[in-house]
This record gives C-alpha cells, structure tokens and sequence, in this order.
C-alpha cells in the first residue's frame, strides 16, 4: 500500500483508527493478512475511506464481527478492511410504530437487549449474536430457527444506508413498516456479502416479545419418520416459531439427546401465552405419537442457540459444511442420503435442518482425516447434486482453501447470473468491493 | 405517442399475429382505448398495439420484435392499478396477460402454488381454499387484479399488518427479460442462490421484465378468527387505541380505521350495522389459535375502551364478521352515493403520528373546499384519504390534485413515505425527490440499467422527469371504458 493513501486514511479517520502491521492479525482470513484495517466514526468517514480505496483501486472488505469471514473465497489481492465496529449507536425505537434504526457496527446481542427493556426484539436469531453485527447479518443473511415463523432479513428489513463503492451514500426503502416507493433496494444489499456496498445504518420492523416461549424435543428412532412429523406439523393448526430436524449426530453434539443416539430427533419451538403453548405442546405429542415420536419433553431455553449449528458442533473440528437449500417435504431424505454419500467415501456426517423451511446443514468430520481434499470434495459435490436433483441449491458454508479450490463455494445461479454480473458492474465498476468472494465470481 | 406509419403498423400487426394468433392482437383505436388508462382515470395513453399472449415464449417473442423495432412495451394485468403505472406513456405495445392465468401447479406439502401472471389474485384462495390454504396479499381490489399485477406493485391490502406484503410471500418467478430472454429468478426453495433478485423484481413496477410464472407460499387458514368493531366519538381516540393495542404487545391480523363520512357512506349504501352519528370505527381482526384467542380479544376490548371508545363489539358469527367487513371493503364503491367522484390517496407514516397527519388531511382537503373520506390500514400506517370531488365544477381536480401533493409533502415530513402500496407509476414520479436524494435516485437508475438497458420496458414510470409528453398529463375525469360497462369499480 502506498504511503501517502495511508497518510490520507490516518488523516480520514484518525492515526489511531488505522491499523497495519502485527495488528491485523484479528482480520487474517485463510491465511491472508490486508493492508490495513480502517476504523470510520461515521457515515462520512466511511464515505470518504471509499473514495480513497476507489481512487486507487484497493480491494475493500467490510467487517462486522468478522463471524462470517471465511464466508467465500478470499479476496485475490490484499487490501483494506473497513470495520464498522465504532458505528455502534442505537438511533431511534420508538415503541408505538415497532420499529428501530440502528447503526450497522452494533451487535444483535446489544441491540436485543436495549430493544428487550422495552418489550419488543427483532425477529431474527442469528448465530453468534454476541459478536456479530446488524450489518454483517444483514450482508450474509444470517439467521437462525425463529425464521419458521417470522421470515428471515428480506421480511424485516424496510430500510438501508448504504456506502457505495465510489463512496455515495444511498437510501433505500424507508423508516415506515409498508412502503413501495421506489426500488426495494433493502432487498438487493441483504446476502449481497459486502459486493454491493458497505451497509451503515438499517431501520427494521420489529415484534412485541411473546409472553412465553417454549422449546419441545421429541425422539424417533428413525429419522425418516421425524421426517413424516415435521409434514404432520405442517399440515396441522400448530403455529410454531421454529421446526427443527436434527440426526443422532447433531442431537447429540448439541446437547439436545442423551444416550444413545436416536434416528432422529424433531424440535419445535412455540410461542404466545400460557394456554397456547401448552396447547400446542399436547396437540404436538397427539400428532407425533403415532409416527413414532417418544419421550416429547420441553428444552431449555440455551438449547435455542444450539441449533443453527447443530451439523458443526457435532465434530470437535469438522472437515467442512455446506447449506442445501431444498423443499421442505425433502429434508429428512435428504439428510439420509447426504449421509449415505459420506459413508460411501469411508466418511462420518452430521446434519441439522430449519426443516419446516428446508434449509439442511451437513458437516463432514475431520477424523478420520481425509489425506485429499479431493476426497472431501467429491462428496460436497455430490450434496451438491442431491440438493439440485430436487430444485435447489447448495452452497459451501466453510472449507479449508485447499477444498475450495477443487469445488466452488457458491452453486451456479444459471442465467439469473447475468443479471447479478450486470448490477455489480453498475453498482461497482471497478469491482473494489470483495472482488471475487461471491456467487458468479462476482 | 406512436411513431408508426399506418402500413407499417399494418405489417407489424401481421407479425404479431403469426406470434400470438389471430385473435389476439388489437390495433383499432377503438379497441386500445379500453386500454387507454387504469384505475386511475386521470392519465391516459393510447398503445399501438395489446397483445395476449398465452406462454412465456410468445411473451419473448413479442418482446424481442419491439425490441428490434425499438418499441416500448408495458405488460398489464386487469388495470385496477391506481398510479397509471401500465400506461403506454410513449406508444408501443401493451402485453396484456389476462389469457395466462392459470394455477400450474399446487403443492400442499410444501404450501407453494405456481401461477400464471394474468391469475385474479382471489381465484387462488378459491383453488385452494377446500383444502384449507388461502393467498395472503389480499388488495381490496382482490376480485379483480391479477396476481402480476400484485407483483409489479408489490400491493398490500388489510391482513398486511401481520402477513405482510406480496413481495413476503414470493419465492420465485419466471421472468422475460426486457431483450426477451427467459430467466428464473429465486424457485420454489425459500434460500435465493446469489442475489435475492426476485425481491428487488417484486415492486419494480414493470420496470425490471414481464413475470410469466410466479411460485408463490400458500398458508394454512387459521384456526380461528375473532373481529370487533370498535367505536369512537372523537377520531384521535381511534388513532389512540392503535397505539395503545400494539403497547399492549399484540399484532392483529388486521387493523382498519374508518372515519364518519365513509360509515355514513356505507351506511347509505349497505346498512352494515355502524353508528352514523360515530366520528370512527376501528374494525380489528385477530387470528390463529383458538386458544387464548379470548384473552387476547378482551385485551383489545379493554385498550379500545381505555382510549374511550364508546361501543365495542365482537362479532358472533360469520355473518356478522362478514357484515362488518363489508362495510370496509365496499367503503370505495360507497362514496360513489355522495359524490360524482373522488380519488384515492395512498401515503404512509409511522403509526405514532396518526393524530397529527389525520388533522393536516382534513385541514388541507377543507381548505380546498373539498370533502375526504378517510378508510385505511391504521395498524401499519397507510393512509387511503378520498378527495371527494366533481369534475363537471372548473377547476376543482386541479384543486384535488394540488391537495394531494400537500398530503404526500406531509407524509414525507413526519418520515414516511409516498406510497404504501398503490405504487409511483406516472402519478407520483415527480414526488419521488420528497423522500430519497439524488444519489438514491441515480443507484436505482443503474439498478434499472442493469435490468432494462435499453429502457423499452415500461418507460417513463418511477423516477422524476421533466420531459413533457402531450398526450399524456391530468385530464378532466370520465368513467373507464371498463367502469361504464360494469366490469369492474375503483377500489
């Protein structure tokens, strides 16, 4: 990097709030360390670190809490990271319209809790929300089990700042819970992971918090039959908040069955006051009963977390994970082929699906280690193809460089690619913006 | 505004027949003035040519010639969109896709429907319904519009406020792009690949390609439905009692406000069993389980009265609920008994500042020597004020039209927006600068651009212009060619 732009970013944002060096070894992603690390105090420092980045055609990655870093391929030459964490405010919830506007840099943990001492949360359950930011779950669309019921960032998302790469600063959408002036622009930036623009500021919609809230586990011997559960579920006059599907592996690794492993095991989360819950809880166990579904019992509310990552955290380090996006009515037999494929190649897996919405997690564990890449790739190839076979899609969630390299991270948009090629190009010309991570080399 | 020699429209006329038959193009002006405008009788534009195709690929055909003959092209659904936003503001063709219009495809298990564009929006909740699903979006105009249409407009309607709006209930369409190509945007899975590129489609107004299969979600009917009818002496109350609901934690399925001049309206018309004499009614719909719907039914009854409503009552059977709907629903077709004509406003604010921006309507429309019916979404803020009006009197859809923009300057002071679901289209195109600056505009310019480079598709609509096009601009009102023969009212 040049000395004077980093003169110019020291001047921007302060010599304290660049840091280059030993210190950026918190932003080292797969082995590649950036130029600098650029820490903007406000939509106009962001604005005007892009510009610099633009002038000269630096590579920029924005960062929230870095928890989806590995997310993607690296970028190809290194350059600036531009962390949001000092656009951390809180800066507007007014009760009455169910609504908040906050700066990206905030976590969700701290948003929840300054949304929770006044009764109301965003519906939205990420993982990580310790450490991960507004505008990172945003830029990846990151989510968790409460989306059965309450949608994922495209439902609640009504309004975006947004830096763009020649450093603009665009609004689009709103601050009102309905609103179709205009392009849905919000729509575009979310899982657009940073290509698109620097995400800022968002006002989202948001719900009372639900007087009581319950996890339910049930067991099945055989997953397949927790499958046929899950479309009893469905089919019936429950409204749960949450429809989980996790196998022996993943139940037991998070926590969720004792023992020995079930076949199976379904999770389903209700919520609304007292008589509802219990209601449903009953007509839960009535419904499952006769599937085969046993020893139904309520969890604890730590379990919530748990269960997004379930196929990860079965395996102390896995080997890799992948996210197949599929119709809900094939999860359980995808699941159960997807493990079958792994077998196949002298490999053990683990699996957990928001399976009311068909979206299936697999891990590949680390041990017995595969010597070859190529080995654990074929096998992600193959999820891959299971999950098209059925219409959908599957994209690598994480894998060391050497698999990335053999299979790409992102599935094939087919010809809707085109036109994603063509609004990163009108959006970033000169493609600064996390060149090459996402989808369509994009 | 054709450009067209007459034997020259003649041999494209032939061509466009070998692509969509006989009988299904017109070019006799008498013929396109059906055509001519939409609900929203103050703009009209005459096309060359409609055409009805019944596949995507006579869609991508039809597309591809105006492409190579460098005409604008704009597709259409039933034309009860209130904004002119399928208006052939610069000649050209209209793709009508009234003959698409059938359910492809059910899948219970997966609660998803494939439907053509051209389907009414209701006809899908019938298809369904014995089996115990409903569409969701239900526009008032839901007999009439078209499930495309929904999407260009990303329309809501009264069970918005808990369901959401189109664009929620979307996964997937397939699209002809504005050079003719066929792509798939999103599918039938709930995870887009990439872009999510079927959301920033939804809403486009017409503007991004012509939708000719959409998968849409389906649900589960509920349980249980519970509607109460709240009454109020004094407006602000009402406007209370939305607030003092949702303190209270809860989200109806919907939340609607209707003010004296529309209850006496309806009351002329329908009998539907509100107080003539109330200053407005709040009817509130509550469903899902049928346990615990009675705690939550007293909650509201108890923040209506709290916030002074002087009669509460829950309906006590379906009879009765739908009585009370439909004096909601036939509020539109109601103010044709008290006046010649009017014209609906849609603009939205935060809920929070009901009070206020209700006061400024009725001050603006007053002021104007006018009358307003106010019937709207109250729960999430949209506002449909109607400026009663006649037109034979000089000078007074002038007097409409400049208290129209009044109200949406008003709305964008408070932090809301422009339009909450009828769309910017040709009405509202020079208000966009109220709510978004000129960077916002130019981002959404290239998003365009990269949609629609040529910009045949649907021109003229959405953003701000100088450009002044005679054929097209406020005109004195006359009923609809569709109006006049009964088919269909403004809503």
């Amino acid at each position: 990097m040049p000395d004077a732009l980093l003169q110019k970013l020291r001047t921007t944002v302060g010599a304290a709030n660049v840091l280059t060096g030993v210190e950026l070894s918190p932003y080292v992603v797969e082995g590649r360390t950036p130029e600098a690390a650029v820490f903007p105090g406000s939509i106009e420092e962001v604005a005007a670190v892009m510009v610099l980045a633009s002038e000269v055609g630096s590579p920029v990655a924005p960062w929230g809490g870095g928890t989806a870093a590995s997310v993607g391929m690296p970028a190809g030459r290194a350059g600036l990271v531009v962390v949001l964490s000092r656009l951390g405010r809180l800066l507007d919830h007014e009760p009455g319209d169910l609504t908040a506007t906050v700066e990206a840099g905030m976590t969700v943990e701290t948003f929840q809790a300054a949304l929770g001492r006044r009764g109301q949360w965003l519906s939205l359950d990420p993982p990580d929300a310790d450490r991960a930011t507004v505008g990172g779950v945003l830029a990846t669309n990151a989510c968790g089990p409460r989306r059965h019921l309450y949608g994922t960032a495209r439902d609640l998302l009504i309004g975006v700042t947004v830096v763009t790469a020649d450093g603009s600063v665009v609004k689009g959408g709103g601050k009102v819970v309905k609103n179709v002036a205009g392009y849905d622009l919000p729509k575009l930036f979310i899982g657009s992971y940073g290509t698109l623009g620097v995400i800022v500021e968002a006002t989202v919609k948001l719900r009372p918090l639900p007087e009581q809230e319950e996890l339910v586990r049930v067991r099945f011997d055989r997953l397949k039959d927790a499958g046929a559960a899950v479309r009893a579920v469905a089919a019936s006059d429950l409204i749960p908040n949450a429809v989980e599907l996790l196998d022996g592996a993943a139940a037991v690794g998070a926590g969720l069955a004792a023992g020995s492993p079930p076949g199976g095991v379904l999770v389903v989360g209700f919520d609304g006051v007292r008589e509802q819950v219990d209601w449903q809880r009953a007509e839960l166990a009535r419904l499952t009963g006769p599937l085969g579904g046993r020893d139904v019992r309520p969890l604890d509310a730590a379990a919530w977390s748990r269960l997004t990552p379930a196929a990860r955290t079965a395996f102390p380090t896995p080997a890799a994970t992948m996210a197949l996006a599929v119709l809900p009515s094939q999860v359980a037999e995808t699941m159960e082929q997807g493990a079958g494929i792994a077998r196949g190649r002298g490999l053990s897996s683990a699996w957990a699906a928001h399976a009311g919405v068909g979206v299936v997690r697999g891990a590949l564990a680390s041990d017995p280690a595969p010597k070859d890449p190529a080995a654990l790739a074929a096998v992600l190839a193959e999820w891959r193809e299971l999950a098209r076979a059925g219409g959908g899609h599957a994209n690598l969630e994480w894998a060391p460089l050497a698999v990335k390299s053999q299979i790409a991270v992102w599935d094939d948009p087919g010809a809707a690619g085109r036109i994603m090629e063509r609004i990163k190009a009108q959006l970033d010309p000169r493609n600064i913006l996390n060149p090459g991570r996402f989808v369509a080399g994009i | 505004m054709s450009t067209l020699t007459d034997s020259r429209k003649r041999e494209l006329r032939r061509e466009l027949e070998s692509i969509v038959g006989p009988g299904a193009v017109l070019s006799d002006p008498d013929e396109l003035m059906v055509y001519e405008s939409d609900g929203l009788t103050l703009f009209r534009a005459l096309a060359d040519f409609v055409v009805f195709p019944t596949s995507a690929q006579h869609v991508s055909a039809v597309v591809k010639l105006a492409n190579r003959e460098n005409l604008p092209f704009v597709a259409r659904g039933a034309g009860t969109g209130l904004s002119g936003g399928c208006l052939p503001t610069e000649g050209g063709i209209v793709v009508s896709m009234m003959r698409m219009n059938r359910v492809l495809e059910v899948d219970y298990d997966n609660q998803i429907a494939v439907v053509e564009p051209g389907l009414v929006n209701l006809h899908l909740s019938w298809k369904v319904g014995p089996r115990g699903y409903y569409y969701a979006p239900d526009p008032s105009s839901q007999q009439a519009c078209t499930i495309g249409g929904n999407i260009a407009n990303n329309s809501g309607g009264p069970h918005t406020l808990k369901y959401g709006v189109t664009t929620n209930h979307v996964l997937g369409l397939e699209v002809v792009m504005p050079d003719g190509e066929i792509v798939w945007l999103g599918g039938k899975t709930r995870e887009a690949c990439g872009y999510d590129l079927a959301g920033v489609f939804v809403g486009s107004e017409g503007t991004f390609g012509i939708a000719t299969r959409i998968v849409v979600r389906i649900l589960r009917k509920p349980q249980a439905v519970k509607t109460v009818l709240a009454v109020f002496d004094a407006i602000d109350q009402a406007s209370a009692a939305v607030s003092a609901i949702i303190a209270r934690g809860l989200v109806p399925a919907a939340m609607e406000m209707i003010d004296q001049l529309t209850i006496q309206a309806v009351e002329d018309a329908f009998s539907c069993g509100y107080p003539r004499d109330a200053d407005a009614a709040l009817l509130i719909e509550l469903d899902g389980l049928a346990v615990g719907m009675d705690v939550q039914a007293e909650r509201i009854v108890e923040a209506c009265r709290e916030s002074g409503a002087r009669e509460v009552r829950t309906a006590r059977s379906e009879a009765e609920r739908q009585l009370l709907w439909k004096g909601r629903k036939s509020a539109f077709g109601a103010y044709g008994r008290v006046s010649p004509a009017y014209m609906v406003m849609d603009g939205v604010i935060p809920r929070t500042k009901l009070p206020y921006v209700l006061r400024r309507v009725n001050e603006i429309v007053a002021a104007s020597g006018l009358r307003v019916g106010n019937v709207f979404h109250a729960g999430d803020g949209n506002l449909h004020p109607n400026i009663l009006y006649d037109p034979r009197k000089p000078g007074e859809e002038a007097r409409v039209v400049a208290a129209g923009a009044e109200i949406m300057k008003v709305c964008a002071d408070v932090g809301g927006s422009i339009s909450g679901e009828h769309g910017i289209g040709l009405e509202k195109a020079d208000f966009m600068p109220l709510i978004f600056s000129v960077a916002d505009l130019a981002l959404m310019q290239r998003l365009k651009s990269a949609f629609n480079p040529r910009g045949l598709c649907n021109p003229g609509k959405v953003f701000p212009t100088k450009k002044s096009c005679v054929e097209v601009g406020p005109v004195a009102y006359r009923p609809h060619a569709i109006e006049e023969k009964g088919l269909a009212q403004r809503f």
